[in-house]
């Protein structure tokens, strides 16, 4: 609604011939259209080039008249009335009638009308100052001049037609008398022959068309007819220019404010509402828009302009005296001051709560410390672990409401818990593990909360986990044009919030760390090893990766001979102290493994960071899953088949020792590894320097703890809340070893993409993987005979198979037992759901392929519209400087040009509303 | 009450309501910050909208501007005179664009003007220039700066004229998501 009334100010005057001149000139003066402080220069400025270029002495009052070059000054004036200085409108005889016109003559048309009728001497001392041609009579008496600007202004109140009409009626009469005084242009005074009258008449049909069109299609969909409609008003000219030997200031007047008309608006649907703040025009424009509005709305559209408070609170004050004028019977809704009211506190609401929720960003200061010390790439590393750690929150709740809560209440005495105590007493197995045991001694009436909570919180973790990926996929990958905008980007994202001297120092500094990362990326882009090199490079690469591949599957051999004969070893023994063999020598595998790859980086050389950074991700993620694919296969394979008493406690005690050995292990690591790291580098091996820190190590870290975690939840409920617990001391851990042993990286790389990167590991092989053990687990194992929810039964998923048979009794639980039937159990239906999936993939994909090609075609579109604009703006500056004395022949060459211009402009301007949404 | 009754008529703040985004407690409040900062030359009785200039210096010395690389452009972009010294008018426009309740196309007309160092209505390779100095506070080397300009310059010009335009420029912002809360002074 807002843009429809800004567009109708836009429209409402087609008839500013000197503003639209104005805007002519700024094609060549780059100070004009939002420049502020120029202002007030520009009346001359402006002046100076009109002068120039039209060279036309002898128009000066015309042309310098500061009330419509003018900017500023126009608004001092008392509204419309400023064309009082205009005597000459007011003694045309032919004005009495446009008196006939109903809309024209009202009670409000005051002063302007007496005033003309009181005055008619006055007129006629302007007129050899005005000698341009003008067929007055034939555009007022024609029936579509009136009819187009009524049409216009059909919403606007009833006083402000009378002002906007005094003011096409002053412009009209103006022009007409210099026609009738204009003695030296004789075919001027033949109008009924003037072949320019019916130009004049199509003029405002096109105008009115244009409206129309801008009226119907609010959302500048056809705007690209605009150009063409100006045209047709333009091709007039020449004919125009035969019949008459002085037409240059029609003509300017009526293409231009043609072209004005299509062109504002395009550029207010292109979601660009920003007005030239300098044009006297639009500020009258918005005024006369504005009293249509609710106060609401038109406070809310004041506040939203580029202008000076003091224009503001001109137009402002303007307002509510026209406003008071026009409608001072309806009295102010006493509903509207009331909702006034209600968004005012509702703002306040927001503000305090958004202050609250920044507040709660507790670590928000510690990541902009290592984000500008360490570049965005270790940043991302933290901001996983923080998601991470959301995440774990996320899951520990769930699990300990719809689990834990529940068995606790209902719990009978546990036969089991006397055994525990022998187990929490052990040295290896701390106190959180009996919940384990808890967990496994539930009564089996309640058999299918635990399974379908978890199962729905697996659901949850999909759903939250697609997601996320999706929005960073969307937020970092599908960008409109080929190239990312990451460099324009950083330059203009200066962070104003900023007031403290070190924090805009850091944020320099970080800024500089990235700006570099971007540089990198080009001047990587531009050399190309030669053959020979490229070929070397190639053979390293392909060793490093069979030796990486070689070690991955050694390791995964050594992982499943050692648990096999652990498991021997331990139904032997029963040491206690032998369970941890099997995670120590895991965490050691992953611990040395990855240091051993990335000592690949000495010998392979790759040409653009993240290249590297994603080689070495793939080739640690190939070692970790398969690693912990051997164990699933162990757990699943041996432990779950061997008749144990409780092979699920016994996979949860395994995934927990595993989970706590690995968090020491990293512990360890960041404390002796990277401290004695720098101790070496620092003292003893100066020229190893100090350590830098090694992201893709630490993420997959994380990435592999979380897939245990994954695993380990069905049989051990409360490991997130280990894992959550681990992830708090992780991150302060690994921030002081960075702040205190590490050195920012010194290949800086960009690391934008980095984090949906991360998320994508962590759904693909991870949690993927994670869903296939678990869906064995449910599906094809017997669970344990004498412990946990699910005894007795030949698999886990009979859980659900019996509760639906004990729901199918009672007659008021049907509609579940329907669904499950119908839905969930039924091929059919998932078929049929796969079918829709399917084919709705396929027409987005089909969309998608569709816009690309569009974006590509719009996008040369705009490149050629530039360059034709350079080209055409450099010919008009070489016709402007040829041309020293005004010929009508150059000027109707420059006007084509300007035209030309016009239309491209708009072109562009379409461009970039096609193109924005995308 | 009785400060604000003394300060300012209530029409005046009702206009001054009306053109900015802030309330009457913050237009007052901003007011005594504005007075605070010279106390000698701000008069505490604005009924009669005395036409009093804050100089560059003392504003530029707010803790809010004194460590921003962009404080004298922010404060020229503001003033009238364009010389950097305010009024109350400027001040208080320049903190209501600065504000949360400011709409992205406001925030970006002034963002543009304050990086169009040469006010051409055009950013130009030159005002890039001196941005990227501003941010890296000249730790980039000359030929950096020129390939960070140059890349910019492709990136958001669209219409491949050299120069980026206030289209150009709008457009680039709608792909910056956090724009609006990093152009944002907290008062």
């Amino acid at each position: 609604m807002t843009a429809f009334y800004r567009n109708q100010g836009y429209e409402e005057d087609p008839d500013y011939p000197d503003f639209s001149r104005v805007n002519l000139n700024s094609q060549n003066n780059p100070d004009y259209p939002y420049s502020r402080k120029n202002s007030s220069n520009l009346k001359s400025k402006n002046n100076a080039k009109y002068s120039s270029t039209y060279n036309d002495p002898d128009y000066p009052d015309a042309l310098n008249h500061p009330d419509y070059a003018g900017t500023k000054d126009y608004l001092d004036n008392p509204g419309f009335r400023n064309h009082q200085e205009y005597p000459g409108s007011h003694i045309n005889p032919a004005f009495s009638r446009s008196q006939k016109n109903p809309d024209y003559s009202g009670p409000g048309n005051s002063s302007h009308h007496l005033r003309a009728r009181h005055n008619p001497d006055l007129g006629f001392l302007v007129i050899p100052d005005y000698p341009g041609t003008e067929n007055y009579q034939d555009s007022r008496e024609s029936p579509d001049d009136p009819d187009p600007r009524n049409n216009a202004y059909r919403s606007s109140s009833k006083n402000y037609h009378m002002g906007a009409k005094d003011y096409l009626s002053s412009r009209n009469n103006l022009d007409s008398l210099k026609t009738r005084n204009n003695q030296s242009y004789p075919g001027s005074l033949e109008m009924p022959d003037y072949p320019g009258a019916e130009d004049n008449l199509s003029a405002p049909d096109n105008w009115r068309d244009t409206y129309n069109q801008v009226t119907q299609d609010n959302h500048g969909i056809s705007y690209a007819d605009n150009p063409e409609m100006g045209r047709g008003a333009l091709q007039s000219h020449p004919t125009f220019h035969q019949g008459s030997r002085s037409p240059e200031r029609r003509n300017q007047d009526y293409p231009e404010s043609f072209q004005m008309t299509s062109r504002k608006p395009s550029s207010l649907y292109s979601e660009h509402p920003v007005p030239y703040s300098d044009d006297s025009g639009y500020k009258e424009k918005l005024i006369a828009s504005l009293i249509n509005l609710t106060p609401s709305e038109g406070i809310k559209i004041i506040r939203n302009q580029p202008l000076t408070m003091q224009e503001k609170r001109k137009i402002r004050k303007k307002v509510n005296m026209e406003r008071r004028k026009s409608d001072s019977t309806v009295p102010l809704n006493c509903c509207t001051q009331c909702m006034n009211a209600m968004s005012l506190h509702f703002r306040h609401f927001k503000n305090i709560m958004s202050e609250f929720f920044q507040s709660l960003h507790v670590w928000q200061r510690t990541l902009k410390i290592i984000g500008s010390k360490f570049g965005t790439s270790v940043l991302s590393y933290f901001n996983f672990l923080t998601w991470l750690l959301k995440f774990n929150i996320f899951s520990f709740l769930v699990n300990f409401s719809f689990i834990i809560i529940p068995q606790l209440t209902e719990s009978k005495p546990n036969t089991l818990s006397f055994t525990d105590l022998e187990v929490m007493t052990s040295p290896h197995l701390p106190p959180p593990l009996i919940f384990v045991y808890i967990f496994s001694s539930v009564v089996p009436i309640h058999l299918t909360a635990p399974s379908s909570s978890i199962l729905m919180e697996m659901n949850w973790v999909y759903c939250f986990c697609f997601h996320s990926m999706a929005c960073s996929f969307r937020n970092n990958f599908i960008n409109p044009h080929i190239y990312s905008r990451g460099t324009a980007k950083l330059v203009f994202s200066w962070d104003f919030t900023i007031t403290h001297e070190k924090a805009v120092k850091l944020k320099q500094r970080n800024l500089t760390t990235e700006l570099k990362e971007n540089l990198s990326e080009i001047r990587h882009e531009n050399v190309i090893a030669p053959l020979k090199q490229r070929l070397s490079h190639l053979a390293i690469h392909l060793a490093a990766w069979i030796v990486s591949t070689g070690v991955a599957i050694a390791s995964c051999a050594a992982v499943y001979w050692l648990a096999f004969h652990n498991m021997k070893f331990l139904k032997q023994h029963k040491n206690e102290a032998a369970t941890l063999l099997l995670p120590f020598v895991v965490c050691c595998i992953n611990l040395f493994v990855p240091l051993f790859y990335s000592s690949f980086g000495l010998v392979e050389k790759f040409e653009i960071p993240r290249h590297q950074i994603l080689v070495i991700i793939t080739r640690n993620i190939f070692l970790k899953i398969s690693i912990i694919g051997i164990l699933c296969y162990y757990w699943l394979n041996s432990v779950a088949v061997s008749h144990e008493e409780c092979w699920e406690t016994l996979i949860g005690q395994d995934i927990y020792r595993l989970l706590i050995m690995n968090f020491l292990f990293s512990l360890f690591d960041s404390i002796f590894g990277e401290f004695l790291r720098r101790i070496i580098g620092t003292t003893l091996i100066k020229s190893l320097g100090v350590p830098e820190f090694d992201i893709a190590r630490n993420v997959l870290e994380l990435i592999y703890t979380q897939t245990l975690l994954w695993i380990g939840i069905f049989f051990s409920p409360l490991l997130p809340l280990i894992h959550m617990i681990t992830l708090f001391i992780m991150f302060y851990m690994k921030r002081v070893s960075l702040l205190m042993n590490c050195q920012p990286p010194s290949k800086a790389w960009r690391a934008s993409q980095m984090m949906t990167l991360f998320i994508f590991l962590l759904f693909f092989p991870s949690f993927t993987g994670v869903l296939c053990v678990l869906a064995i687990t449910v599906w094809r194992l017997k669970p344990s005979p004498h412990c946990g929810p699910f005894q007795g039964l030949p698999s886990i998923i009979h859980a659900i198979y019996g509760w639906i048979e004990i729901l199918s009794n009672r007659p008021s639980y049907l509609w579940v037992v329907w669904i499950y039937r119908n839905l969930i159990g039924s091929v059919h239906f998932f078929f049929i759901l796969t079918l829709i999936v399917l084919i709705i993939t396929y027409l987005y994909w089909q969309i998608i392929e569709g816009r690309k090609i569009m974006i590509k075609l719009l996008h040369e579109q705009i490149i050629n519209e530039g360059k034709d604009k350079m080209f055409l703006v450099e010919k008009l500056l070489k016709l402007q400087e040829s041309q020293k004395k005004p010929s009508s022949y150059v000027l109707t060459q420059e006007r084509r040009e300007q035209e030309g211009l016009e239309a491209q402009d708009l072109k562009d301007f379409n461009l970039s509303i096609s193109i924005s949404p995308v | 009450m009785g400060n604000k009754q003394t300060v300012f008529t209530p029409e005046q703040l009702e206009a001054y309501q009306d053109c900015t985004f802030f309330t009457r407690k913050e237009i007052l409040r901003l007011f005594y910050r504005f007075q605070d900062l010279a106390p000698q030359l701000v008069p505490l009785d604005y009924n009669s909208n005395p036409d009093v200039k804050v100089p560059y210096e003392v504003i530029s010395s707010m803790p809010e501007l004194k460590d921003n690389p962009f404080r004298e452009r922010i404060a020229q972009v503001f003033s009238q005179d364009g010389d950097g010294n305010m009024t109350l008018d400027d001040f208080l426009d320049m903190f209501s664009v600065m504000s949360e309740m400011a709409p992205r196309d406001l925030k970006a007309y002034y963002a543009f003007k304050i990086y169009d160092f040469n006010n051409d209505d055009y950013i130009c390779p030159l005002d890039l220039e001196m941005t990227v100095n501003k941010l890296t506070r000249g730790e980039l080397t000359p030929e950096e700066v020129g390939l960070v300009c140059e890349k910019v310059i492709n990136e958001a010009d669209v219409d491949n004229d050299g120069k980026l335009s206030l289209d150009d420029f709008q457009n680039m912002i709608l792909h910056a998501p956090d724009f609006l809360s990093t152009f944002h002074i907290r008062i």
